[in-house]
Order: C-alpha cells, then sequence, then structure tokens
C-alpha cells in the first residue's frame, strides 16, 4: 500500500470560512488519494465541501474568509502549502487543472477560444510563439471534437456542449497530472453530457492522467469512476472501490443516497427520501454529523464521533455502527 | 376510460426573433384525462416549457386550442381567463426565481387567496396559510421568513402551497426537483405524489429526467425541437422506445448501478433551435438511419398499437426491434 | 448558503423596517437633521422675525462677517443671512421634497408602463420622454411657468414635470430587467391583475435606483428654483430661498465669502442627510440584507 504513488494525498484536510453569520467548518479532517491513472469521484449534496475541498488542491479558497486550518495536500509527494504564490500560479493549469460547472461562465466572452487555448499554451511554454501556440489549440480543439477553423470563433458562437468542450481542451492543454472536474456536466443535456463523458473518458486515458470527479450523480459515477468517496458535512462517510460503494453500500447515508434515486428500471417503487436537510454548517451537530436524519440513530450517535472503520483493503466508512463495542446496529440491512 | 379535463389541438406558439420565426411549440395535440399524470421530456429548447406556459396562457398560444372541462380558454377574455387560474396551476422549476425575494412566506403563500378573495377577513386567510403549509411540510415557524433564508427544498414547498392554495384541478409542474439536491428531490416528488392521490389532482409534469419521467407519470410524451416525436404510456415507453431519438435519450442516461452499462448510443452534433425550420424531420440531421425523404417530409405522429404514437417515416420498422 | 431560520416574532411589516433602520446610525443621523430642518422650517417665526430681520434692508449692517449677534453673517443689503436661511428652508424644502414626488409618480408610472408593457406602448412614451429630454429642463420649466403664471405651485410643477423623463427612464430600465423574472410570472399565474403585479412585485424590487435617483434630485430641483428665480418666474426678492440666495451672493465671492458659503452648506448638508436616510431606507426595505 504505502509503496503506491498518489498523484495527490491529501490528508486530514480541514478548511474553514469565518462570516459574519458564524464560523462555517466546511472540510473536516478529509482524507483522500488519488493513484496515477485513475479516477475517484467525490459524491455529495450541495454544501457537503466537495469543491471547497478541490479548490484546496489548487490553494484556490478566498482568502478571507477562508482558511485552511489543517491538513497537509501532497502534488507528486510535495506539499501545496510549502510553494510561493508564483510557484502555484506555474502549477495551476498545468500539473493540475480544473473544470467548472458552468462553461458558460468560464470562458471570456471577448476573446476567440483559439486565442483563449494559446493563451494558456504560453502561459506554461514560454519558448513558444503565438503562431506556434495557435496551431497547437487548433490541434486541442480538433482533438476535442470541434474542427480546427473555428478557433476564430467567440464563446457566444458556441453552443453549451461545445463551450464545456473547449473549457475541456483548455483544461487538458498542458497535460496535467491530475484533472479536477466539478460537476462539469450538470448544465449539459442528457445527450450532449453522454458525449461529454465518452471525451472525457477517452482523453483521460490517452494522456493516463488521474482524475477528481465532482458530482452527486451516482449514475455517473458508476461510468466513469474506479473510486469513489461519499462526503456529508465536511466529512467523508465512506470510501472505497465502485463495487464496495454499489454492492456493499455500508454507510447510511449512502444507502439513503441510493434510496432517494428514483430506478429507472423498476417502476411504481415508492422513493425512500432520507429525512431533513443538511445540518447547518455553522452548528453542526455533535457526534455523528448525520445522526439528526439518520434511521438507525441511537443515544450514543449523538454524542460519539465516529471514527474511519477499515471494513477491507479498500473499504472505509464512518459509522459507529462498525465500530466495536458501540452496540449501535444497522439491523442486518446494510453490510455490517 | 374517464373524461377528458384538458384536450390541447395544433398548439402553435411562435416567437419573433432577430433571426427569424422561433418555432418553439410547432403544432402540439394531446389529451389528458382527469386525474392522470402526463410526464413531458425532451432537452432544453425543445419547447417542453413553453408548451406548459402556452396551455395557461402565461405565454399567448400563437394558434390552436386549449380545451379545459370542454371550453377552449385560448377564446376567452382576460378576466374570465384570471378566474380560471384557480383551476390550472403551475409550480416553477427555480424556486429562488419564482419568489418574490420581498415577502416573506406567509405573504407569498396568502397572495392568491388574497387575490381571489376567497376569504373576507385576515385571520381566515392566515389560517388557511397555516393549514396550507402544513399541508406540504413547513413548520409554521418559518411564517415570517423570507425565501432566502430558506435552502431550495422548503422554497419548492412554499411554490406548492402557493399552487394549491386555490385547489386547482390541473397542475403544470416545471421542472419541480431539478434544481434541488438528490436527497431533496425524493421528499419533494413523494410529497407531489401523495398530494396528486389524495386530492385527485391532474398533473402535466415537464421534466429532463427521464428516471424522475418514470417514476411518475402514466402516460410520457417525448418532445424534440417544438415537436412531439413519441407518445406512450410509460411501460411502453420504457419497454419498446421506437423513436431514434427517444432510442438515444434513454440509453444516455447514466444508471446508478454496476454492470449496468448497456450499448449507449452517442448522437452526433447538438440541438439547434428551430429557427425558420425546413420542411423535414427536425431530427433528421443527428439521426443515424435518416434517408432521403427524413430531410424533405415532415412526418406525422402516428399510431403503432396501444395508443403509442411515434412521428418517424420508419417508425413501423422501428416498432418490432 | 442554507441557513436554518430561528423562531421569529410576528411583526408588522413598518415596525419591522423601522427596527432594522434604527440600527443604522449614519440613516438615524440623516434622520435627526432632516427633522431638526423641519422643525426650523415650521417654526421659522419663533427663531426670526419675518419683517424685521428676513427683510428689512439695513445698508449699514452691510457684509458683515459672521459674529454671535449674526451667526452666518449678513447679505449685501445687511439682512441677518441665519434668519433668511431659516425662513427660505420653507421654500427650498417644500420645492425639493413636492417636485420630486411630482416626478417621481408621474415618471414612474410612465417608466413602469413603458417597462411592463414594451413594444408600442413603450415606445410611444419613451419617444415623448426623449423630447422631453432634447429640450433642456431649465427651458422646459421656464415655458411651463410662462404658460401657467408665477407661483410657487407652479415652479413645483414645472420643476416637476421637467424631471420626469430622468425617473421614467431609470424606472423603466429597471422594471425592464425584473419583468422577466419567474416571480412576475409567478403572480401572472395565480390571476393577479397587471397593476398589482406592477406595484406590488415589480416596484418594490426597483427600489434601490428610485431612491438614489430621488435623493440626488432634491438638490437639483433647489438649484433650478434658483435659476427661475434669477430670471423672475420663481421666488420673488425680497423673499429668501436658498438657491437665490446662492446665486445672489456670488459677485462677493472675493470678498465676502459667508454669502455663499451658508447657503450652500444648508443644500449639501439636506442632501447629505437624504442621502444618508436613503441610503437606510433601501438596506432596511431590502429582506436580503436583514442581519
Amino acid at each position: 500500500m504505502e509503496d503506491k504513488k498518489y498523484t495527490v494525498d491529501i490528508k486530514n484536510l480541514s478548511v474553514r470560512y469565518e462570516t459574519s453569520d458564524g464560523i462555517v467548518e466546511a472540510v473536516n479532517g478529509v482524507d483522500l488519494k488519488i493513484e496515477r491513472g485513475k479516477t475517484l469521484g467525490l459524491v455529495g449534496e450541495t454544501g457537503a465541501g466537495k469543491t471547497t475541498t478541490a479548490l484546496s488542491i489548487l490553494r484556490l479558497i478566498p482568502n478571507p474568509p477562508g482558511k485552511i486550518t489543517g491538513g497537509v495536500i501532497e502534488l507528486q509527494g510535495k506539499n501545496v502549502f510549502d510553494y510561493s504564490e508564483e510557484e502555484m500560479e506555474s502549477i495551476r493549469g498545468d500539473q493540475v487543472s480544473m473544470i467548472f460547472q458552468d462553461p458558460m461562465t468560464s470562458l471570456n466572452p471577448v476573446m476567440t477560444v483559439g486565442d483563449q487555448i494559446a493563451e494558456e499554451i504560453q502561459l506554461h511554454n514560454k519558448k513558444m510563439d503565438k503562431k506556434q501556440a495557435l496551431e497547437k489549440a487548433k490541434e486541442m480543439l480538433e482533438m476535442v471534437g470541434i474542427p480546427g477553423n473555428r478557433a476564430g470563433e467567440y464563446p457566444h458562437q458556441f453552443s453549451g456542449g461545445m463551450k464545456q468542450r473547449v473549457v475541456i481542451a483548455m483544461a487538458l492543454v498542458c497535460n496535467p497530472d491530475l484533472l479536477i472536474a466539478d460537476e462539469p456536466t450538470t448544465a449539459l443535456d442528457v445527450t450532449i453530457q453522454a458525449q461529454v463523458l465518452d471525451l472525457m473518458q477517452k482523453l483521460k486515458e490517452q494522456y493516463n492522467t488521474s482524475m477528481l470527479m465532482i458530482t452527486h450523480d451516482l449514475g455517473i459515477v458508476a461510468e466513469v469512476c474506479d473510486e469513489v468517496s461519499i462526503m456529508y458535512a465536511g466529512r467523508v462517510v465512506e470510501h472505497g472501490t465502485l463495487e464496495d460503494i454499489f454492492e456493499h453500500t455500508s454507510h447510511p447515508y449512502t444507502e439513503g443516497l441510493f434510496n432517494s434515486l428514483p430506478d429507472i428500471e423498476h417502476r411504481e417503487e415508492e422513493l425512500k427520501p432520507i429525512p431533513g436537510l443538511m445540518p447547518d454548517p455553522t452548528n453542526l451537530p455533535e457526534g455523528c454529523p448525520f445522526h439528526p436524519r439518520c434511521s438507525y440513530c441511537t443515544e450514543l450517535c449523538k454524542t460519539r464521533r465516529p471514527v474511519e472503520t477499515r471494513l477491507s483493503d479498500t473499504h472505509t466508512v464512518a459509522c459507529l455502527a462498525y465500530e466495536e463495542g458501540t452496540g449501535v446496529s444497522l439491523g442486518g440491512k446494510l453490510h455490517e | 376510460m374517464s373524461e377528458p379535463i384538458l384536450e390541447v389541438k395544433n398548439l402553435k406558439k411562435y416567437f419573433n426573433t432577430s433571426g427569424g420565426v422561433l418555432h418553439a411549440v410547432d403544432d402540439v395535440s394531446f389529451t389528458l384525462e382527469k386525474g392522470k399524470i402526463l410526464g413531458v421530456v425532451g432537452e432544453s429548447g425543445c419547447g417542453k416549457s413553453t408548451t406548459g406556459r402556452a396551455i395557461l396562457r402565461l405565454h399567448e398560444p400563437t394558434s390552436g386550442e386549449v380545451i379545459f372541462e370542454g371550453r377552449d380558454i385560448t377564446k376567452i377574455s382576460n378576466a374570465e381567463m384570471r378566474k380560471l387560474r384557480s383551476d390550472m396551476q403551475i409550480i416553477f422549476q427555480d424556486p429562488f426565481a419564482s419568489l418574490n425575494p420581498r415577502k416573506t412566506v406567509s405573504e407569498l403563500i396568502g397572495e392568491p387567496l388574497r387575490l381571489h378573495k376567497i376569504y373576507k377577513s385576515k385571520a381566515e386567510r392566515q389560517e388557511k396559510v397555516l393549514e396550507l403549509m402544513e399541508v406540504v411540510g413547513l413548520a409554521e415557524r418559518l411564517m415570517s421568513s423570507y425565501p432566502h433564508e430558506l435552502d431550495g427544498g422548503r422554497r419548492q414547498r412554499i411554490g406548492i402551497a402557493r399552487a394549491l392554495a386555490l385547489k386547482p384541478k390541473f397542475i403544470v409542474c416545471d421542472e419541480p426537483v431539478s434544481a434541488l439536491d438528490v436527497s431533496i428531490q425524493a421528499q419533494i416528488l413523494n410529497l407531489l405524489k401523495k398530494l396528486q392521490r389524495e386530492m385527485g389532482l391532474t398533473y402535466m409534469f415537464i421534466t429532463h429526467d427521464l428516471s424522475v419521467v418514470n417514476y411518475f407519470s402514466d402516460d410520457i410524451m417525448v418532445m424534440y425541437l417544438g415537436k412531439v416525436v413519441e407518445y406512450a404510456s410509460s411501460e411502453e415507453l420504457f419497454r419498446a422506445p421506437t423513436h431514434p431519438y427517444t432510442k438515444a435519450l434513454l440509453s444516455a442516461i447514466p444508471v446508478p448501478r454496476l454492470g449496468a452499462k448497456k450499448e449507449r448510443i452517442l448522437l452526433k452534433g447538438e440541438i439547434t433551435s428551430p429557427i425558420d425550420p425546413k420542411p423535414g424531420c427536425r431530427f433528421a440531421p443527428r439521426c443515424a438511419y435518416a434517408k432521403d425523404i427524413c430531410f424533405s417530409q415532415s412526418p406525422e405522429l402516428q399510431d403503432i398499437g396501444n395508443g403509442h404514437k411515434v412521428a418517424c417515416h420508419f417508425c413501423k420498422e422501428f416498432a418490432g426491434q | 448558503m442554507a441557513k436554518t431560520t430561528t423562531v421569529q416574532k410576528k411583526r408588522s411589516m413598518a415596525s419591522e423596517i423601522w427596527r432594522r433602520l434604527r440600527r443604522d446610525k449614519l440613516a438615524m443621523l440623516g434622520l435627526a437633521i432632516l427633522v431638526i430642518l423641519a422643525l426650523m422650517a415650521i417654526f421659522a417665526d419663533v427663531i426670526a422675525d419675518y419683517d424685521t430681520k428676513v427683510i428689512t434692508q439695513n445698508i449699514s449692517n452691510r457684509l458683515q462677517e459672521p459674529s454671535l449677534e449674526h451667526w452666518c453673517g449678513t447679505d449685501e443689503f445687511g439682512r441677518d443671512i441665519f434668519a433668511r436661511l431659516v425662513h427660505g428652508s420653507r421654500v427650498s424644502l417644500v420645492v425639493g421634497l413636492v417636485s420630486v414626488t411630482i416626478s417621481l409618480v408621474l415618471g414612474g408610472t410612465l417608466g413602469s408602463i413603458a417597462g411592463y408593457y414594451g413594444g408600442k406602448v413603450d415606445n410611444v412614451i419613451m419617444r415623448i420622454m426623449d423630447i422631453f429630454l432634447a429640450v433642456p429642463s431649465i427651458l422646459l420649466a421656464m415655458t411651463i411657468v410662462a404658460a401657467l403664471g408665477t407661483s410657487l405651485f407652479n415652479v413645483m410643477l414645472a420643476i416637476g414635470i421637467s424631471g420626469i423623463p430622468g425617473y421614467a427612464r431609470i424606472i423603466r430600465a429597471s422594471v425592464m430587467s425584473i419583468k422577466d423574472q419567474e416571480f412576475v410570472e409567478a403572480s401572472r399565474a395565480i390571476g393577479a391583475k397587471s397593476p398589482t403585479t406592477i406595484f406590488r412585485e415589480i416596484l418594490p424590487n426597483c427600489l434601490a435606483p428610485i431612491i438614489v435617483q430621488a435623493t440626488l434630485s432634491v438638490a437639483s430641483a433647489i438649484l433650478s428654483t434658483a435659476s427661475l428665480s434669477f430670471i423672475g418666474l420663481g421666488v420673488q426678492p425680497p423673499d429668501p430661498e436658498w438657491g437665490a440666495m446662492l446665486s445672489g451672493g456670488r459677485n462677493y465671492l472675493r470678498d465676502a465669502l459667508h454669502l455663499t458659503l451658508f447657503p450652500g452648506l444648508a443644500i449639501v448638508i439636506t442632501i447629505l442627510a437624504l442621502n444618508l436616510l436613503g441610503d437606510g431606507l433601501r438596506d432596511a426595505l431590502d429582506p436580503r440584507l436583514k442581519q
């Protein structure tokens, strides 16, 4: 286990936002590792801390109000918190790049897409002149399935799916070690989403890039990810391979997520939603953060914070039911 | 077969844009029986929301008939239409944008009651507001909260309470859960279904999410660029999708199960907008089976049995597959 | 950010707004200044006698520097500037507020109709407004006063009318940006009539630009009165009025600064107070800014 080379290795990351409403504990001790060429799915609902975790890798947490209060993020074995701001700038887009949810807002509306990609190339490859960079930009566009002769057009002349392709081309232009995709297809239609996911999958294999796929859609996870981390209230509550999560679901929250999804193949099954709401991030509950919504909750869950329990080499879960001598039971329903 | 509550005949809604005439809804017809749920599915720009709004005359239809309980409502006066609004309601997609940010929860829910002067005294109205809040699962203490203080799920519950306030018979649900988180989405879907059962409501459920619509509807209508391409009962549609577009749409949904990977039909190209459309099938440019006739003649919606209707020149051939 | 709401007591809208406004120290300062100004205008006769102090000329006291006897000095005819300012506030404040109200109501109505209905209605209204805008507002006011006759009310009406296009344009623009939002459609969906939609749904969301425009135009209204007075169409000498005092003093700018300084200060303080109160009101009326 220990000899493996990780593209990114996050240990015990904590991030908080100090706002006028109080202190928001956005990320509380998160561990994530991604091996070279693998894809990790980061799943959770609004406010679970997925995007904050991703932005921390790039050190792009707005400060103030954001503050990284603890932990280590290693990129290719080096702690990003040791880099200067200049060094960080050259890492962004080069070693790590990010695709945002909304392709409409991540492109500059007054620059042609070719120029935007070329600028990105020149930023990280000072030797290249403008002409070469534009040539390379066209190549990148061709690679994501856009005719190179459209390089002279402006973003508004492209449709949503095309724009997201341009964004992907920009993200991959420097052949990054890690690609962070923050809900890359949420703003797109299903048939376009299928095209974009297909494209990302191909490019990832071609370049052997590691990917952090942030999503709320377990369907996408099943299709593109190798491993999954389920986040709730700033913590990873369950982590494992696809098989661990989908076939041996262990955390009550993960179970709840699956039950909330209408099953396209079996009609008329009553949905079993998770009751209640995400906890107020300025006032997280004591004990297990999920206990107010958990149907298996016991008195102990209200006071004792669960620690990560290892179920197998690949599968970990943070729930008291899996800890020795807690007496908490999930009624035999889950993979105890 | 119970009586139809809504009949839509040859509904058209065109918009004049700088580029030409946008055929947002082009000749849509369907019948909806009382107490049923019709799912309307399609991707952005297919005209599904415009259809819903044209039926409620929130957008005045360009032509066509909308017969609600035996009366063509495209011909009645504005004042009569306002009265009729208590029977026909809408739940909007975005619970952020559809609530006036300057009003409190009780003002928002009480508004339809006030406008239609249903209760004489303020106290009676207030009581009804509390009752509605209970029906949709909003705690009483939220009465004087403003929408921005609430999460998406609760805001959507306000939208539902507003729609229910006037005891409607028919509700257009325009993507009511697409802006919500998965766990909240399931709560709202269950609520909508429960209300439908208890109050005998008829829904037109507009969504882009086929798994939601399958869970929810009796019949499904698939739209593409302003046209209905397929219409069938939910079971039939999922069992035997026939139109090439419906097939591609179904295959594109990521299924949250391991080994569920089906053969995926990847469509080429993207949706364009139906501005001054040429004759011919609107799906033809993206269709893998398109032949010459598809580019010259618009296919009519034809019944291939069991009330399953498909608008494709080759639907008979596809039906067997 | 989703935030669970704490239990709130039911309060009426007005008291809720007052509670929020009270917490804004600057707005309260503005309100206090306005109250003092209003009291001075109401009790002007108690503070200084009109006949003896305000209009009686006394050449021997001409152009005196501020002193204990004359707090703001005296003008070129030996009249006490403080007393004239106090009495002048009656005219200036009333002209400012009434003319702004006239432009706000008429301009607001025209602007919201134009913005809400759009199309031909919008075109007709806005082209008429353009014609108004093409004529310098002071010329327009002069024409109106000349046609209707010289009186204080006609002056206010004239200044009010010449301010209409400005309001119409601002309100039309904000109405247009609000009217396509979904909550406006939602209000139509529950059967609201157009006026209800405009007044209850759209206009409350356009308050910010309206308040800014209104507070700023009080100043220009006071100055326009001065110009009208100057050409003999406004307030007639020897009656005091801030704008007229300001423009009358500019011949003595080198030797007796206080002739312009104090009327100028009076206008500045009024506008400042209105702005402070206006900003505070804007925030207090917006529930999204509630702490």
